[in-house]
């Protein structure tokens, strides 16, 4: 018995390494389109929000134009395990998109974790159910409101249109939860209002059932949320490479924001290519209205991070034991605000 | 196997066993379709939209792929699982000193959920196909390691007699007794073995992987509305799940594992 069962179990373990390496690892491709593709080994992280978007936006437009792209993104449905894979392996994913407070406070606790240029500008908002009876921030009193995550930006929106009005955080219950379960949470009253990067405030506008309370534009105009940060051991080895990434991800950003024609053609590959969504949500947020988000001015000022950093201690959520040369790298930023907008057009 | 007395008063009927499940299925899939359309809710799939979404992935290749990934995670997790886990629960169950030494220890880790896990998988083995293997391989490796050793501590001592009257020991007292012996709980382990690593395969595939059932209700999650390809990952989980249980009862049948059950 032990023989036949030894004999079975070898031959499923061959069978199903094969069809695995044949279906989903590309073993059996031509050598020569895999070692272009092992070539780009510098794995970027980014999750499919538009706050990303120039990320996948710069390895389509440089696969079509170039032959390979230089750089490897990587998608991640979540933050802490996109951060996890940054701490774990810098080797592998020297560089990722990530929310900016959540990259200060690496750096407050000693990960070597630069911030070299941002990933977008606006871009966020903050939704109610639209049969909800919030038409200002003052109703939010005694509500639950959705956020992303402790670092995230978004709850830092709240608490400083709460101070405008002299309420606190303490006035309004804050959980967090992740960014693509919120739709359903605001469609089943599951919390009272739900606030992250897009598409999926938009989505709740889109399916009816979500209704603006703030955009970030108008509250916080230039609002950042996700930057693109480095380990410094990365900007010290390869800094040719992350001068390229930078310039890559400045190029596509001007592209993106050059015509809507473009925002279009980048919401339809965008959605398709990398985040698997249906593209009428990001041709949607990226176009109603053109300004949600934006990619242009993309250099990290020290007055924003002062701003972000000085509103988080306040909310207690940074330490503020670093200071702006910690934690920014701006010397790629020159070159890249030098470079031309991409020159591509989609194929009609 | 002997029945329970109240079920062995009623006449085993084939008809029966095929119309009853399937009258079962029929009555939930009404269900579910009328709670769905009498909710209003256009969020929550009725198992027509499932259906569909199952015949989109389909379509695209997806759906075979994606099982392929799953599987070949789940054979590399549960089968390295199988070789660490019976050898390690053998000798605990066979040698006191072995068992004093790591019993505490073994019961200490394995409650600790593979949920838990996930971070120090990623930061060990980053995200590719070995975080997921691993994870699969921690939730089966314990179950199977205390089945296996509490086999052999279970064992009838009047085997162990017998088998030292006829001069049996060593290697030869291990394989012609005390292994047969132990096989049919340390079957019955690795059946809840591979049911549990079946079912961490959505928490194993929630680290960064592109492919996998698992992968699958995860990314539907971040597609926006496509709750359907969320129900459709949980419906072929389920089914798939249904088949690798079967497929481990066979071993029930073979002669060596029945020996073992002829106490009973």
């Amino acid at each position: 018995m032990s023989r036949s069962i030894l004999l079975w179990a070898s031959a499923w373990l061959a069978l199903i390494t094969g069809l695995h390496g044949g279906l989903n690892l590309d073993w059996f491709r031509e050598r020569a389109e895999r070692q272009s593709a092992d070539a780009r080994e510098f794995g970027v992280g980014f999750l499919p929000v538009t706050c990303h978007l120039t990320c996948p936006v710069t390895d389509f437009i440089n696969r079509n134009t170039g032959g390979n792209g230089f750089f490897q993104p990587m998608r991640f449905s979540g933050f802490p395990e996109l951060k996890e894979m940054f701490l774990g392996r810098p080797k592998d994913m020297p560089a990722s998109f990530i929310l900016a407070p959540m990259a200060i406070a690496l750096r407050e606790q000693g990960v070597k974790i630069k911030i070299v240029y941002l990933g977008h500008r606006d871009g966020s908002a903050l939704m109610v159910h639209k049969d909800s009876g919030i038409h200002v921030p003052a109703d939010l009193r005694g509500r639950t409101i959705a956020v992303p995550g402790r670092y995230a930006n978004q709850r830092l929106i709240i608490y400083r249109e709460l101070k405008k009005i002299g309420m606190t955080l303490s006035d309004v219950k804050i959980v967090e939860m992740p960014p693509p379960d919120m739709p359903a949470a605001l469609f089943s009253r599951a919390v009272d209002a739900i606030t992250s990067g897009e598409p999926f405030m938009g989505q709740t506008e889109l399916d009816g059932y979500g209704r603006v309370l703030w955009q970030a534009k108008d509250v916080w105009p230039g609002f950042i949320s996700c930057v693109l940060a480095v380990h410094e051991d990365a900007i010290r080895d390869h800094r040719a490479e992350i001068q390229a990434l930078v310039n890559g991800i400045a190029r596509s950003g001007k592209w993106v924001d050059q015509s809507l024609e473009h925002r279009l053609d980048a919401a339809e590959f965008v959605a398709k290519g990398y985040y698997n969504q249906d593209p009428r949500l990001l041709r949607f947020v990226l176009s109603k209205p053109p300004d949600r988000v934006t990619y242009s001015r993309l250099t990290p000022l020290r007055a924003d991070f002062e701003e972000i950093q000085r509103l988080a201690r306040e909310a207690g959520i940074l330490a503020g034991t670093v200071n702006f040369e910690d934690y920014v790298d701006d010397s790629f930023a020159a070159e890249a605000n030098a470079q031309p907008a991409l020159n591509f057009e989609v194929k009609r | 196997m002997n029945h329970s007395p109240s079920l062995a008063r009623i006449p085993r009927s084939r008809k029966l066993e095929v119309v009853l499940p399937f009258l079962v299925g029929l009555l939930f899939l009404t269900a579910w379709h009328l709670t769905v359309k009498a909710s209003g809710s256009d969020i929550f799939p009725t198992p027509y939209a499932v259906l569909g979404g199952l015949a989109e992935l389909a379509r695209q290749g997806l759906l075979l792929k994606y099982i392929v990934a799953s599987l070949y995670r789940v054979s590399w997790g549960f089968g390295m699982a199988v070789l660490v886990g019976v050898p390690l629960g053998l000798v605990l169950g066979w040698f006191r000193p072995a068992f004093a030494a790591l019993n505490p220890f073994i019961q200490i880790l394995r409650p600790i959920s593979p949920i838990a896990w996930i971070p120090v998988a990623i930061l060990w083995f980053g995200v590719k196909d070995t975080a997921p293997i691993f994870l699969i391989f921690l939730a089966s490796v314990f179950p199977i390691a205390v089945s296996s050793m509490s086999a052999v501590q279970n064992m009838q001592q009047v085997y162990l007699r017998a088998a030292q009257n006829f001069g049996l020991e060593g290697g030869s007292l291990f394989r012609r007794v005390i292994l047969p012996a132990a096989l049919p709980q340390i079957i019955t382990g690795i059946r809840i073995a591979l049911g549990v690593a079946w079912l961490v395969v959505v928490a194993a595939e929630m680290i960064a992987v592109n492919s996998g059932l698992g992968y699958l209700i995860i990314d539907a999650r971040n597609a926006g509305k496509r709750y359907d390809l969320v129900v459709a990952g949980m419906v072929m989980i389920g089914l798939i799940g249904l088949l690798l249980d079967l497929l481990v009862r066979r071993l029930e049948r073979f002669d060596e594992v029945r020996w073992g059950y002829g106490q009973r």
